[in-house]
Order: structure tokens, then sequence, then C-alpha cells
């Protein structure tokens, strides 16, 4: 139990006494973190719009690739990107593995089938008069999907935060794609594996803490929109 | 023609649940839409406000057929359509009425007047700051009404649209369709309240099984009915018809053909009225009833069954006695 106590103590100290490695890893988590989920959502809210509103052929089938795509192993997801972007890979000439942008890459094609998966659910949930009301007061198709996001927008804010908080807690892919690089490509949760194996427990649980005080942030402002939008 | 619709069905997994080969709307009449619940009232609704395509037929208006995309959303800002639980937007009343003229790019002062005149015509004032979502189901179908008209459409469809109000909110809301009706526009309603068709419509079709027909008006009289409560007598030509009302003024009356007992001579009873009258016209329909037109002075349609004309050998030309209690007589 004192290995425990002792390593929050410690713990605790790097983080009051702003050490800059922590710091820096934190921001750079948050900075991919971030992007990921403005290109996932970017690309996920709207397919999830079109799976939950539209009536095409194959409907069916793009309901059931979504929701497999969300138990995705993230290794695997790491792997393939990994093959992608390597040097004998269709994309290696781009030059971009093992840097922070291969790990969006590989943090999108994980999130944005949440966010595409959790938005059609969200849309498909919404009374099909609000469709009808905004048609037949004049709407063409923006305002129309508008007035549908409108009304289930809390229901999307949720969308984008449950894929805030998988981009951030996400470690296998980052791993493969990012490679653990100090400094460039070391995120919260790599850099917790990695000082874990190396038996510095003490920055272990000082980056742990960071995550579980923000993965707890991200909880909280789920709770708070999920709530909102049973009030409403 | 302001609009029209041909040779519609329409299918609802695989099942035909509305045919209708001809329907019409001009300019500054009302039409109201009568029939039993699922008899396919709200799917024509719907397909009249281009919110649904119907599986086969065509839909004209102003002469040109709606077909694309860009014809039904053009078609939109012509015809509104008012659903029977309207959904109104979470926001406040007026916010839900800027919707429709926000999409025609109408804002500023101009929509500001335009939202407080169609509160005020509906007489919803008080109501334009309330959450939509805290008003009671009569507040929301008037507000909806109010939404409608604020976008000033030429044809305003409505689905059942007093449903949930008052007998004050209802002759009030129906005189505002006539209004408007007066102004120029197409409305149509469909209502399963035969008295509210009878009164404020022009023209009545009914639907059932998804079939359209127009009613014909039997046995309806337009009469001014003298003041006074109970039992009082109208005048149809010659003619005077006891009927049991407290209303006073123009009305309409109807004397429902089932109703009559037909005699071959007046008979002491308790019918306040008995005509006598001439068959003119007998006739047998596909579900064995028979229909006599009989001249009174008026004529009255009358339905007997085939086994009274025969006990009675009534044939046309007969003289016969007509009788119809007062409190069968409908006022309108």
């Amino acid at each position: 139990m004192d290995f425990f106590v002792e390593g929050l103590r410690r713990g605790a100290q790097l983080l009051l006494g702003g050490d800059a490695e922590v710091l820096g890893i934190t921001l750079l988590s948050l900075q991919i973190a971030l992007v990921s989920t403005i290109f996932a959502c970017a690309v996920g809210i709207p397919v999830g719009f079109l799976v939950g509103t539209s009536r095409f052929w194959g409907r069916r089938a793009a309901i059931t690739a979504l929701n497999t795509m969300l138990a995705f192993p993230t290794v695997v997801v790491g792997l393939l990107t990994w093959g992608m972007l390597t040097r004998n890979g269709p994309l290696g000439g781009l030059g971009l593995l093992y840097t922070w942008w291969a790990i969006v890459i590989a943090e999108v094609i994980l999130a944005a089938p949440v966010a595409a998966a959790l938005t059609a659910a969200a849309v498909q949930g919404i009374d099909p008069r609000v469709r009808r009301t905004a048609m037949t007061l004049g709407a063409g198709f923006w305002t129309t999907h508008w007035a549908v996001a409108r009304e289930a927008r809390f229901a999307l804010l949720a969308a984008v935060v449950v894929a805030f908080g998988r981009v951030l807690a996400e470690v296998g892919a980052a791993m493969i794609v990012g490679g653990n690089i100090r400094y460039h490509t070391r995120t919260l949760t790599t850099s917790v594996a990695l000082a874990s194996s190396q038996g510095d427990f003490a920055l272990a649980m000082a980056l742990g803490l960071v995550l579980f005080g923000l993965a707890l942030t991200v909880n909280v402002l789920l709770q708070l929109f999920q709530g909102r939008g049973h009030a409403a | 023609m302001l609009l029209s619709a041909r040779h519609i069905e329409h299918h609802y997994r695989g099942r035909c649940v509305l045919a209708v080969d001809e329907i019409e709307f001009a300019p500054g009449t009302i039409t109201a839409l009568v029939g039993p619940n699922g008899s396919g009232k709200s799917t024509l609704l719907r397909i009249l406000g281009f919110l649904e395509t119907p599986t086969r037929g065509t839909l004209t208006l102003d002469g040109k057929q709606v077909r694309t995309r860009a014809d039904r959303l053009a078609a939109r800002r012509t015809v509104t359509l008012v659903e029977q639980q309207p959904f109104l937007f979470g926001g406040t009343v007026k916010s839900n009425l800027m919707f429709g003229l926000r999409t025609r790019g109408c804002r500023g002062r101009e929509a500001t007047t335009r939202v407080t005149e169609a509160l005020q015509t509906i007489e919803i004032e008080e109501l334009a700051e309330r959450d939509a979502r805290s008003l009671s189901d009569g507040e929301k179908q008037k507000a909806a009404v109010a939404r409608a008209l604020v976008v000033q459409p030429r044809v305003l469809l409505l689905d059942e649209p007093a449903s949930a109000a008052d007998r004050a909110s209802k002759n009030r809301l129906y005189r505002v369709l006539d209004d408007v009706r007066q102004a120029g526009l197409a409305v149509c309603f469909a209502s399963h309240h035969l008295e509210d068709a009878y009164r404020w419509s022009d023209r009545m079709v009914s639907l059932e099984g998804g079939r359209a027909s127009p009613v014909t008006p039997e046995n309806l009289f337009r009469v001014d009915i003298p003041p006074g409560t109970g039992a009082k007598p109208v005048r149809v030509g010659d003619l005077e018809i006891h009927v049991v009302t407290d209303t006073s003024g123009p009305a309409t009356i109807a004397l429902p053909p089932d109703d009559f007992i037909v005699s071959k001579s007046a008979f002491p009873s308790s019918a306040r009225n008995q005509f006598p009258g001439r068959i003119k016209r007998i006739s047998e329909d596909t579900r064995g009833r028979v229909t006599l037109t009989v001249d009174a002075g008026p004529e009255f349609i009358v339905r007997i069954t085939p086994d009274s004309l025969a006990e009675l050998g009534l044939s046309v030309g007969s003289a016969v006695v007509l009788s119809v209690k007062a409190v069968a007589v409908r006022v309108f």
C-alpha cells in the first residue's frame, strides 16, 4: 500500500511542480485528441445523418458495418495505418509515419464510426414530424437537416464527447503509428505504458492522474449533456 | 386550377392505401375531407402538401406538373400543411413562427410585424414568448395554424385542425379559415366531424378505405332559424319544418335520409314533421338499399328497405307521407 501512496505523492509533486515534460505530453495528447475529434466528427456526423435519416438500398448493411467498426481492435487499426504509412506502403511517400499526424489518422479511423453510429442513433430517435414540419414551412435540404440537428443537439454533443474520450484513452494504435517518441509522439497513454514498463511508477501515476482527470471531465460533460437532453 | 392531383395511388408495404382519381383545389374555396380514422385523409394531405411522393399519379400546381425535387421544394413554398398533432420546435412560439419566414429570407422588422399579425389573427398574442413545449394540445394547434399562416401560403391544408379545441376556439378557428378563403386561399381541412364539414366547407370529399367520392348533399337546406329555444318551425320554400335547437339566425339543416318513415297516408304519431308528397324516382343500390326521391315541395331523398317498398306497393307517382321527428333534423 505504501508503494501506491508513495507513487501518488510523487505523482502529485510532479504535477503541482509543473514538470515541463508532463505538461508537454498532456498538451500533445489534448492536441491530438482535439484534431482527431474534429476530423472524426466532420466525417462521422454527416455519415450518421445519412444513415439515420435517408432510405437507401444497403442502409441496413451500412448500419451493421458501422456497428462492427465500433468494435474494431485498436491495434489492428494501428497496424493497418502503419502498413499504409510505412515507407513501402501506398502512402509511404507522405513521410507521416511516427509523426503526430499519423496518430491523428489512426484515431480518426477509430473515432469516426463512433461519431457516425451515435449520430445515426440520435437522429433516428428524433420525431419524424420535425422533418415534415421543417419541409412544409419551406425549408430546403440544409435547413431541414439543421432543424433535425437542433432537436438532436444534446445527443449529438454526446456523440462528440464520446468520440473525444475514445481518442484520448486510446493506446494501441498511438503506440504503433506514433512510435512513442519523446517530445514528438509521446502521449499520455503511451508514456504511461512506457513508464510502467520501465518501473517509473511515480511518473506513470502522475500521467495516469492527468488522464483520469481528463476522462472524468469528459464524462461529467457527457452526463451534463445527456441530462439536459432528457430535460428538453 | 391552383392545385390538382390526378390518378393518385399510394402504396405502403405493398398495400394500396390510397387511390384518388382526381381532386382539385381552386383559389377562394374551402374543401372538407371527411372519413373515418385510417381512411387515408392524412396520407392524402401529406401528398397534397408535397411531403410524400405518391407511388403513382401526378400533382399539378398552377398548371405546371410537379416532378423534380426542386419542383417539390418550390411547391412547398406555396402549399403548407398543419398536421393533426403539430410538432413545435424547441424555443418560443415566436421563434416557431419565425422559422418559415427565415426559410424565405424574411427577417427583421417585417418578420416581427408578420409574426405579430399572425398571432393576432389566431388570437394568441399572449403565447408569443411562451416555451412551445409547455403549451396545451389546443394551444399547440393554434400556434401551428399561426405558423402556417405567417408564411402566407396559397394553399392551406389542415389535418383535424380543431381536434383539441373547445367549442369557442373551434368556431374562431373556422372563422379564420373562412376569412383567409375570402382572401383567395384554397383551404382544405380533414375532419371526422360531419357537422364542422357541412358548416364550414363549400364542398365535401369523402374518403373511405383510401378511395374518394364527392359527398352529395342530401336533404340539406339553408334556413333562417327564428330566435328562441327548443322546438321551432323553419321555412323551406312553402314547407314548414320543425327543428329543435337553441341557435338562431342563418344555418344549414339536414334531414338524414335514413330517419324518415314512409307511409301511404298520414297517421297520428309523435313525429312533428309530416310532409305529403309524390315519388319521383326509385333506385336500388348495390348494397340492397332503396332510395326514393320524393317531391314534397322541396325534394327529399329517403332510404327504405326493398321489403318496405314491396309491402307498401310503391311505384313512381305514388302519393306518400314522410314523417320525421323534429329532433332528427340536424342543425349546423
